[in-house]
């Protein structure tokens, strides 16, 4: 500051000498460099026209704060009230510039002082700025607008007030992203010292919503102190882009198409958040990658730090995993961090899924939940043919006395049980991670019971069986709701039932083993039986990195035996592929239930 | 005696383990889970290519990308920008996870990860962006 004063003396003799000896049109000052703790400047050229009816003063300088690396030129033209009390400076064609800012604007500042106290009156017109800072996250283009600043110093205090109207250009603001203009704010307040105030703001971003808002921030740091913030109507299909998955990029919620209304207000005191209340007016959303959806869902979700809330919801229909989900009403309360609930129905297809003793908490970022679980029977012809499975027969229930997950990792105690092909599929030590994630993991043990085979093969186009079917799958699991691991052993079921076998579902099993037996048959006299008998079937397969190690009933010197035969006519089918590419034992399946669904087409 | 000679083979072997770590991981296994993320992956690439050939984004020296002058894309693809890097990582996070597990080895993710980082640098193209231990380098 002391170098400034200094050269602004030395201008001032000067004129003063030259008006005393010439009559002056013109004063022009120029320095080249100096420096101040705060920035240094560099080619200051000052011009002050006396000639013209109105004083003009012209101003070029390379300007640069001390923390920036960057030089920056600022052109400034003016025209100069004659009574600097009471006319306006008139700053037409300015500008400020460096490599990632270029500015026009023009000002126009009505009042500097009043009283002898600064009183700022003045409107900053930007026309087609850029600006960005060295990272690109904050950033502008096009942008052209108003602003009108009143700035007033009583005492310690400078109250100010604005209006903005960004009427056209493109704002990036990390990690909001504003395309066109037709935003305004309404704003005033005061700051004093280290803390910005602001009394009233009245935001409206055109299409979205408005935004009233009052609070403090800290300006050492841009920390939000105090804030009460309504947002009493929010269109999401414009708001949810802009304000929302910015939020949501490691969630379910990355990648939604949502429609509705929605209302928020929100309080923080002291820096941390105190309450905040959502409602959701008949809320359409569907996740792109067809995960879930909820259609008519209607909230409300009350939240306070300090006393405990009840939220509701409610959605008309809904998606989750292909499975449809039914009319629901939840409620629960929640308390700070924790979430609990007696009970919640959710319907899906013919059945519902009974949930109870809901609990829930968030703990470090993470969530965690324990529940006891029911689902009332659903229909598996439904059920199938959601999952684009085979049609079949028989319901799902299922009654787990505890569901918890902790970590990403969803785990029972208990079992689910389907009532299949008239006998059990009973599952037990079920875990689930990320089931609404890119590569979903489930792990399973499964024991059948009694399956009847006739339905079975019917189902899968497999060739006839009659029989009874026991199946222990231990160790099963599913990436991305593929098969990459179990232990399998399936076989018929003891006691006395009919056991008898087709003659295509043998050429079927064998051909699963690679061949064989089927020509074997045609070739002898068993190829005039179109059904055989059976004592006993069973077959294993241990699948490890894509790979089945096979086995059947019995192993004899150089296979195994999948079905042994017994009374007139019995056939007794040997497998002798110790191992068996996973990929290629499905792609045989494939070909054999192909081919005979084809087959009963004809 | 016997001591000494089990002190050797203690002491070799933890001279060896880092090598044999490397030498025994199977980075092309392949499972569904990996197969789902590479395929999530290889469906952003599309979307990164011009990111990296603009010099938008880099690889990292840990495996990963960055963000290294959002500059080079135009305002209204910067937010665009910023999530398909979050999800690339997430993925790439997700795939050093999976390998190791594959492996049945979850605790080599992160020698896999650093491996990984080495080879992602190896074959990325001329005129991309790596870090090197120095800062960004254009190949």
């Amino acid at each position: 500051m002391r170098v400034l004063f200094h050269i602004v003396i030395s201008a001032f003799c000067v004129s003063l000498y030259s008006i005393s000896a010439y009559a002056v049109s013109e004063i022009a000052i120029k320095v080249q460099h100096f420096e101040h703790p705060q920035g240094n400047a560099q080619n200051v050229a000052l011009h002050l026209n006396l000639s013209k009816p109105t004083l003009t003063l012209s101003a070029n300088v390379v300007l640069k704060q001390k923390s920036e690396k960057d030089w920056i030129q600022l052109n400034l033209g003016c025209e100069i009230p004659e009574n600097a009390q009471f006319g306006a400076f008139n700053c037409a064609d300015s500008s400020l510039k460096n490599s990632r800012i270029n500015l026009p604007f023009s000002l126009e500042i009505n009042q500097l002082f009043s009283h002898g106290v600064p009183d700022v009156k003045a409107t900053l017109q930007l026309k087609n700025a850029n600006f960005s800072d060295e990272a690109g996250l904050h950033a502008a283009e096009k942008l052209s607008g108003n602003v009108a600043i009143a700035l007033k110093q009583t005492g310690q205090v400078w109250e100010w007030k604005t209006a903005l109207d960004w009427q056209s250009g493109e704002v990036f603001w990390q990690p909001f992203y504003l395309a066109n203009g037709g935003h305004t704010l309404v704003a005033n307040g005061s700051f004093e010292g280290e803390t910005f105030t602001v009394n009233t703001a009245n935001l409206n971003i055109k299409n979205v919503g408005e935004l009233k808002a009052d609070g403090q921030i800290r300006l050492t740091d841009f920390k939000l102190i105090n804030l009460n913030a309504n947002l009493p109507d929010l269109d999401l299909s414009t708001a949810y882009p802009l304000l929302f998955k910015p939020f949501l990029e490691k969630t379910a919620f990355n990648n939604t198409e949502i429609e509705g209304k929605a209302a928020l207000s929100l309080q923080i005191v002291n820096t941390a958040l105190k309450s905040f209340e959502l409602h959701l007016k008949n809320v359409d959303l569907a996740d792109k990658n067809q995960k879930f959806a909820l259609y008519k869902l209607n909230a409300d979700l009350p939240w306070s730090f300090d006393n405990p809330k009840n939220v509701s919801l409610s959605y008309e229909s809904g998606e989750l995993l292909n499975l449809p989900l039914g009319k629901t009403k939840l409620q629960a309360e929640v308390n700070r961090y924790s979430l609990t609930s007696p009970s919640i129905l959710l319907p899906i297809l013919d059945g519902a899924l009974s949930l109870s003793d809901i609990s829930a908490a968030r703990i470090g970022g993470q969530w965690y939940w324990h529940l006891s679980a029911k689902l009332e029977p659903i229909s598996m012809v439904d059920f199938s043919a959601q999952l684009n499975l085979p049609k079949m027969q028989g319901k799902a229930s299922a009654e787990i006395p505890l569901v918890t997950y902790s970590g990403g990792t969803l785990t029972t105690d208990g079992s689910v049980v389907l009532h299949v092909f008239n006998g059990t599929a009973t599952v037990t030590q079920l875990t689930m991670q990320t089931p609404l994630g890119i590569a979903p993991k489930l792990n399973a043990d499964i024991a059948l019971r009694n399956l009847d085979l006739g339905e079975l093969t019917r189902t899968f186009s497999f060739g006839a069986i009659e029989g009874k079917l026991d199946g222990d799958i231990d160790d099963l699991e599913l990436q991305n709701w593929k098969l990459v691991q179990f232990d399998a052993m399936v076989q018929s079921s003891p006691g006395k039932y009919p056991k008898k076998i087709s003659q295509r579902a043998v050429e079927n099993i064998s051909a699963l083993g690679g061949g064989g037996a089927a020509a074997a048959v045609q070739r002898s006299f068993l190829r005039f039986f179109e059904q055989f008998n059976y004592g006993k079937m069973g077959l294993s397969c241990r699948l490890r990195n894509d790979i089945c190690q096979m086995g059947g009933i019995e192993s004899t010197p150089h296979g195994y035996i999948i079905v042994k035969g017994s009374g007139i006519p019995a056939i007794t089918v040997m497998g002798y592929n110790q191992t068996v590419g996973w990929s290629e034992l499905l792609a045989r399946i494939k070909r054999v239930t192909d081919g005979n669904s084809k087959a009963i087409v004809k | 005696m016997k001591k000494i000679l089990f002190s050797l083979v203690l002491l070799l072997s933890a001279l060896f383990t880092s090598q044999f770590v490397a030498a025994a991981a199977d980075l092309e296994i392949n499972t569904p889970a990996i197969s789902a993320i590479k395929n999530s992956m290889q469906a952003r690439h599309g979307q990164l290519a011009a990111y990296y050939a603009s010099g938008a984004i880099g690889l990292t020296n840990d495996g990963l990308i960055a963000v290294r002058d959002a500059n080079a894309v135009p305002l209204k693809d910067r937010g665009g920008l910023n999530s398909a890097v979050a999800a690339e990582n997430a993925d790439r996070n997700k795939l050093y996870k999976e390998i190791a597990t594959a492996n049945g080895h979850p605790e080599w993710q992160a020698e896999i990860q650093s491996t990984f980082a080495g080879r992602w640098i190896d074959k990325a193209q001329a005129g991309w962006w790596v870090q090197g231990a120095g800062g960004w380098v254009k190949k």
